[in-house]
């Protein structure tokens, strides 16, 4: 079985244009298009946030659907669980509107829809082969990739840079 | 041949699959390569709700309600950034357009003082009645000394501080009377472009009606000003375009011949360059050098400038200026300014094509610089043609591959022409919309732009509208998309309506009309106020509409801000960066039927495009009760 | 129903005698420690056993049952969320009476003896009802902690026009908020100055008690009840301690839980209020360990013992002790005694580690606007942070559990806790 891919993040990356925040709500609209998203109520949500760090540092973050997801075992319905592809899922139906996943999210990628009185969070655009915030990233800084095939480029990256540094 | 999926949906016209696969083949990278990889594009862009004008900034709103910032660091709402975005393209595109008049006030200036470098008046009939306009005195002076009063006169208009820009006042009184009401009458054309540039500066104008205004106001200074300086100068110059055959697309380039393309939009250069490709000493070094003879060829709007007046050639229209060089046959592209990719030099770098940049306003990477100047104007076209000549021995037979596909047509219907066709009044055209034969007249204009399918968007919609009766005028690389496609022979009647059909057939001329480049928009106004005039109306009352299937430029964007401030209802292909504001999006598509009696529509599907014209056509009819 | 759990009740041929795995209580503490069990044991039979009649649930979401909007079947635990492990033997109604941790047996009230070699106390607590209100026995009275419980009050409901709630304490919030929905008048009689006075001090809690009266509930606080008024149909009053009665068809006390400790009577199990643990979840008698409600824990750092009534603590020591039990040592890393996140009317807000600095050494910040509220309690110097109450706007909480439960210096980043901008961004960049 192919390994499932993840979304990794290369901070420096980041020029902070919010072009995922966009993608990610627009997927997560009922048109799929920018143009409609923007007028449907209840406001299309982002999945994914840009954080500011003093003094120039842009984060991107997105639920990084944890082995260990502690949203999942605290929820107290039962609306959290994990799909085949490792994809910790928030089922809607089933939430209450707790708040206790956001209560022990460390990565604070947990949202509150308020008009639906539901948590909600990425759910790696399941319609899509590449999640919209990727494919909208204009700089590569949000990847999709499995973690082997990720480090494994990581770590050739680093390798050249370590040569380069070498010879001068 | 079977091209792939990829390749047919990026263009109607076979020349451009036929490029596409071969700039596959060579692995060379096109305008449609670069837009892909630019998707998706930025919303923020999109919706015009980014916001530079500071360095508090940049900020950008959230078009999303309960998520991210709502104002700029200023306090600036999505209304005022997009209402302030919106007027700077429209100050963009109407600097673009007047600088390219201003040019030629100059060169009609040198022309007068005698320093022209080659120049010459060709239309003295066209120089009276202008001079009339402003007043000139004509009897008995030579036309020189008109001319120089007349190039002093219009060159005023740019810097003018009081008063009013003198062709604004061929718009019949009414709507010159509304402009006034509304403060929207421009003064001076360089004026207007430079208070919006104030206007939207942090901290000044933070309403979004009163940023639209200002908005309109230097779109017609733009059109009724800069632009028609530009084209009522242009045919002092160089003759007002009369009906001329000739033929378009990439097949018009020669395999046997020295091929020069002239890109870019200002006659003043493409003119001479003309000139100079027939000395007989060059054409002789092509013969020397193994070349049947030179064959000049346009590209955008100075192809347009130049087959209206001399039936040269034209190559095609914006998205194809790449696919010109891929041909491997193009021994120099001349540019002067605008619409002129970047990308050119570094691809011309992959062939033997010399890229020639002549303009002091615009140089390009990988391009040789040879500057032009109207004092010796042409001198300098002589060497550059000359150095195009010498470069056809370097050219790479393996290299080389020219499609075959070239069509023809009759060009050259500019408003003199058409009253001419008429025979000698408008009396035929008014009688034919009274009786219904024309339904209406469209202005069809603009631009490409890969987010529609090349030339679909211009040529589907003017099929639909001759098909309904609607006479097409049209400029730009409509106006070449239209002749590629064959709309514009007088066998292209057929396609249209019976009323059209008939019309086209007495007077011999194609259901679509083409008037030039895109200042030339400035004729179909000046028609549309003859007509309007003659009716006793206002424009915004007459059965006539525009339309920009596949707009992208600033210029365009401030074409459709007059187009529409004189009145005409316009229909625009693409999307324009305006709706992250529901103020201004309103007020462009509804509000402005109550302020200036027309509004925009935006409608990426053709057909449905022509509908809304004509229905639009139809009830303004109904209002004629004609 | 999840395939591969099975479950039994009294009754049904039931053959095995032994089980490797037994766990005394099939709720969250419970049910997360079978499916523990099963992720690392995947041949070991494992015996779950309930006194109650319905199989697991969620007992959180039981209030939803009063107010009507979910059924039971809505809240079955098996098959939802973490909970898919196979092969899980649970048995309903099957009350354990005693244990034998010599011999290592339980005894089933009705159905004999059952060896194992493994056991968890998850039997979690049941309602207080202080001795000093009388008459509680009677019909209307209750206290919210069983599905069986809601059923009845939902029953009930169709009798009532209104209810009178003893206690301001969550459980009690969430089961007047359902009655309200059900178009009861509902007033709540709380002996503190305000509501929710175990997860926040009085000052704390304006923003809540607004949406509250908003809401539509009415509330008397500093006021007690003596004893209920009732007649052979049940409840018809309360009368309180200021001498003042109020009719009513219901009653609902909510004055806190006590553990399930009284099967270990007799046994040499350390009780001390609760199962007193050790870090890895075991209690004093051999291969027997705690979890949940019933079980004494201690805090993060301070090791300070305490009992805790969450749903969330009781999952997590559940899992800890499934890892245990399994062979897999694992410490427990502690909880916050106080650890609550919910919505109360229109008011999110969520409650955790120190917040009752009243008389206290605590360097306290607070902020309040018409819409949120904060207040984050540091240590006496400052340097870490102890608790946070988040009313309103609650972003990014988890990252502030995760700094206090992890005691982390906070000196470089206190600016952001204080002012509510703290996110994971600082951790990523080395901020943190
Ligand atoms: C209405 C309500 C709302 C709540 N809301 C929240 C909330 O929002 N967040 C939160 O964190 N917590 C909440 N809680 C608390 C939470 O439900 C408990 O902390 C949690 O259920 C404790 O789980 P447990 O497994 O320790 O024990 P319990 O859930 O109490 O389960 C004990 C189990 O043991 C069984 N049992 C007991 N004695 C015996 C015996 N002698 N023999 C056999 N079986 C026995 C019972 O049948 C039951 O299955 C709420 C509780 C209630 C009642
Ligand atoms: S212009 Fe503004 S909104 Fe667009 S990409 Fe750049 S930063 Fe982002
Ligand atoms: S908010 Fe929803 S998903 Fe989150 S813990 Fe509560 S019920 Fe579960
Ligand atoms: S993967 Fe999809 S759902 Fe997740 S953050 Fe990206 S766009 Fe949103």
């Amino acid at each position: 079985m192919s390994q499932p891919k993840e979304i990794f993040v290369k901070t420096h990356r980041c020029v902070g244009c919010l072009s995922c925040t966009i993608a990610c709500a627009v997927e997560h609209s009922k048109s799929k298009t920018l143009f409609g998203a923007i007028s449907e109520t209840p406001v299309p949500k982002s999945r994914v946030y840009v954080q500011w760090v003093e003094p120039d540092g842009k984060v991107p973050l997105v639920c990084r659907h944890c082995e260990d997801a502690p949203c999942m075992y605290a929820c107290i319905s039962g609306a959290i669980s994990r799909d085949e592809n490792g994809v910790v899922i928030t089922d809607t139906d089933k939430c209450i509107g707790c708040w206790t996943c956001v209560m022990v999210c460390p990565y604070g990628v947990i949202g509150r829809h308020l008009e639906e009185h539901k948590a909600y969070r990425c759910d790696r655009c399941p319609d899509r082969e590449i999640p919209a915030c990727v494919s909208a990233c204009p700089t590569g800084a949000l990847v999709y990739d499995t973690v082997d095939s990720f480090s494994a480029k990581v770590r050739n990256h680093v390798s050249r840079e370590l040569l380069r540094a070498e010879r001068g | 041949m079977a091209y792939t999926d990829k390749i047919l949906e990026k263009s109607i016209d076979p020349s451009v699959h036929k490029m596409l696969e071969r700039a596959e083949k060579l692995n060379l990278e096109t305008v449609w390569d670069r837009y892909e990889a630019m998707l998706p594009e930025c919303g923020f862009g999109e919706l015009g709700v980014c916001c530079r004008n500071c360095n508090m900034g940049p900020c950008r709103i959230s078009p999303f309600d309960d998520q991210g910032p709502k104002k700029g660091v200023c306090g600036a709402t999505a209304d005022i950034i997009v209402a302030r975005n919106l007027i700077r393209m429209i100050a963009g595109g109407a600097a673009a357009h007047s600088d390219h008049g201003r040019d030629l006030a100059h060169t009609l200036l040198l022309t007068a003082e005698g320093k022209g470098g080659g120049y010459e008046i060709k239309d003295e009939e066209k120089l009276k009645a202008l001079a009339g306009e402003y007043s000139i005195e004509t009897q008995g002076r030579t036309k020189e000394q008109i001319a120089l009063d007349l190039a002093r006169a219009v060159y005023g208009e740019f810097g003018k501080q009081e008063g009013f820009v003198q062709f604004t006042r061929r718009a019949p009184e009414k709507r010159v009377a509304l402009w006034k009401s509304l403060g929207i009458d421009p003064r001076g054309i360089d004026r207007e472009i430079v208070e919006i540039m104030h206007r939207t500066h942090i901290g000044v104008d933070n309403d979004p009606v009163n940023l639209i205004l200002q908005g309109l106001k230097a779109s017609i200074a733009d059109g009724w000003g800069g632009s028609t300086i530009a084209t009522e100068l242009s045919d002092v110059l160089f003759g007002t375009p009369m009906p001329v055959r000739s033929q378009s697309n990439l097949g018009v380039l020669k395999q046997d011949h020295v091929n020069i393309i002239v890109h870019g939009h200002e006659p003043v250069l493409s003119e001479m360059i003309v000139a100079a490709s027939n000395d007989p000493e060059l054409v002789g070094l092509a013969e020397k050098l193994g070349a049947k003879g030179i064959n000049v060829a346009g590209i955008c709007c100075t192809g347009n400038e130049i087959i209206m007046r001399h039936g040269i050639p034209i190559v095609g229209n914006f998205l194809q200026q790449e696919l010109a060089v891929i041909t491997g046959a193009v021994e120099a592209m001349i540019v002067d300014v605008q619409c002129i990719m970047p990308s050119l030099g570094p691809l011309s770098e992959c062939f033997h094509t010399k890229f020639i940049s002549t303009s002091p306003k615009a140089k390009f990477p990988g391009a040789i610089h040879m500057e032009f100047s109207e004092e010796k104007a042409f001198d300098i076209a002589r060497q550059i043609v000359q150095a195009a000549v010498e470069n056809y021995s370097l050219r790479i037979p393996e290299k080389v591959l020219i499609p075959e596909d070239k069509t023809e047509c009759m060009v050259g219907f500019s408003a003199e022409a058409i009253v001419k066709a008429l025979g000698g009044t408008l009396d035929p055209l008014l009688n034919a919309i009274k009786s219904g034969d024309i339904k209406g007249i469209a202005g069809v204009v603009g631009c490409n732009n890969p987010k529609i399918k090349h030339d679909h968007g211009h040529v589907v919609l003017v099929r639909e509208l001759i098909k309904n009766n609607v006479l097409v005028t049209t400029t730009g690389c409509n106006a070449i998309a239209c002749a590629k496609s064959g709309l514009m022979l007088p066998e292209a009647a057929d396609q249209a309506g019976d009323g059209l059909k008939g019309v086209c057939r007495t007077l011999g001329v194609p259901p679509v009309l083409h008037m030039g480049s895109c200042v030339d928009i400035s004729r179909i106004l000046t028609l549309c106020a003859s007509v309007a005039n003659a009716l006793g109306v206002d424009i915004s009352d007459l059965p006539v509409a525009g339309a920009a299937p596949e707009w992208m430029s600033e210029k365009a964007v401030s074409i459709g801000a007059y187009v529409v401030s004189s009145g005409i209802f316009t229909v625009l292909g693409t999307v324009p960066p305006v709706l992250g504001s529901k103020v201004v999006t309103e007020l462009l598509t509804r509000g402005a039927n109550e302020v200036v009696g027309a509004t925009f529509a935006v409608e990426p599907d053709p057909v449905k495009g022509a509908g809304l014209m004509i229905a639009h056509m139809d009830k303004k009819r109904q209002a004629l009760g004609i | 129903m999840y395939p591969g759990s099975c479950f039994g009740r009294k009754g049904d041929n039931v053959t095995e005698e032994k089980s490797k795995y037994i766990i005394v209580g099939a709720s969250a503490a419970g049910m997360a420690a079978a499916h523990t069990i099963r992720l690392h044991d995947r041949q070991g039979s494992v015996t779950v056993l309930s006194e109650e009649p319905d199989t697991p649930y969620f007992r959180p979401l039981i209030p939803f049952v009063v107010s009507g909007k979910k059924r039971a079947e809505d809240m079955v635990l098996s098959g939802c969320g973490p909970y898919t492990g196979r092969d899980i033997f649970v048995r309903t109604e099957a009350r354990v009476e005693s244990v034998n941790t010599a011999e290592k047996t339980v005894s089933v009230q009705g159905s004999g003896v059952l060896a194992y070699e493994k056991i968890l106390f998850a039997t979690g607590s049941r309602p207080y009802i202080p001795p000093e209100i009388k008459g509680t026995d009677t019909k209307g009275v209750f206290a919210l902690r069983t599905l069986a419980h809601a059923r009845n009050m939902a029953k009930r409901v169709k009798t009532s026009d209104h209810a009178v709630m003893l206690g301001g304490g969550l459980l009690n919030l969430k089961a007047a908020f359902a009655l309200l929905e059900r178009g009861l008048k509902v007033t709540l009689v709380v002996y503190s100055p305000e509501v929710l006075s175990q997860l926040m001090e009085p000052e704390d809690a304006f923003l809540i008690r607004k949406a509250m009266d908003t809401a539509g509930l009415k509330i008397k606080t500093g006021c007690a009840a003596t004893h209920i008024i009732s007649e052979h149909t049940g409840v018809t009053g309360v009368a309180l301690d200021h001498g003042g009665e109020m009719s009513c068809r219901m009653v609902c006390i909510g004055k806190g839980v006590r553990p399930n400790v009284e099967f270990l009577n007799g046994t040499n199990v350390w009780i001390d209020g609760g199962i007193v643990t050790d870090r890895y979840t075991a209690c004093s008698a051999p291969d027997a360990f705690a979890a949940g409600d019933v079980a004494v824990t201690f805090k993060p750092g301070s090791g300070d013992r305490i009992m805790t009534a969450l749903w969330t603590n009781a999952v997590e020591m559940g899992r800890c002790a499934g890892r245990n039990m399994a062979g897999v040592k694992t410490a427990y890393s502690g909880t916050l005694g106080i650890l609550n996140a919910t919505q109360v009317a229109e008011e999110p807000f969520v409650s955790m580690g120190v917040v009752h600095t009243k008389d206290r050494d605590f360097e306290v910040y607070r902020h309040a606007t018409d819409t949120t509220y904060r207040k984050v309690v540091f240590n006496p110097q400052g340097t870490r942070l102890m608790g946070a109450v988040f009313i309103g706007d609650i972003t990014n909480a988890g990252l502030y559990r995760y700094v206090i439960r992890g005691k982390m210096p906070v000196m470089h980043i206190k600016r952001y806790i204080m002012d509510h901008t703290l996110h994971y961004g600082h951790v990523m960049t080395g901020k943190m």
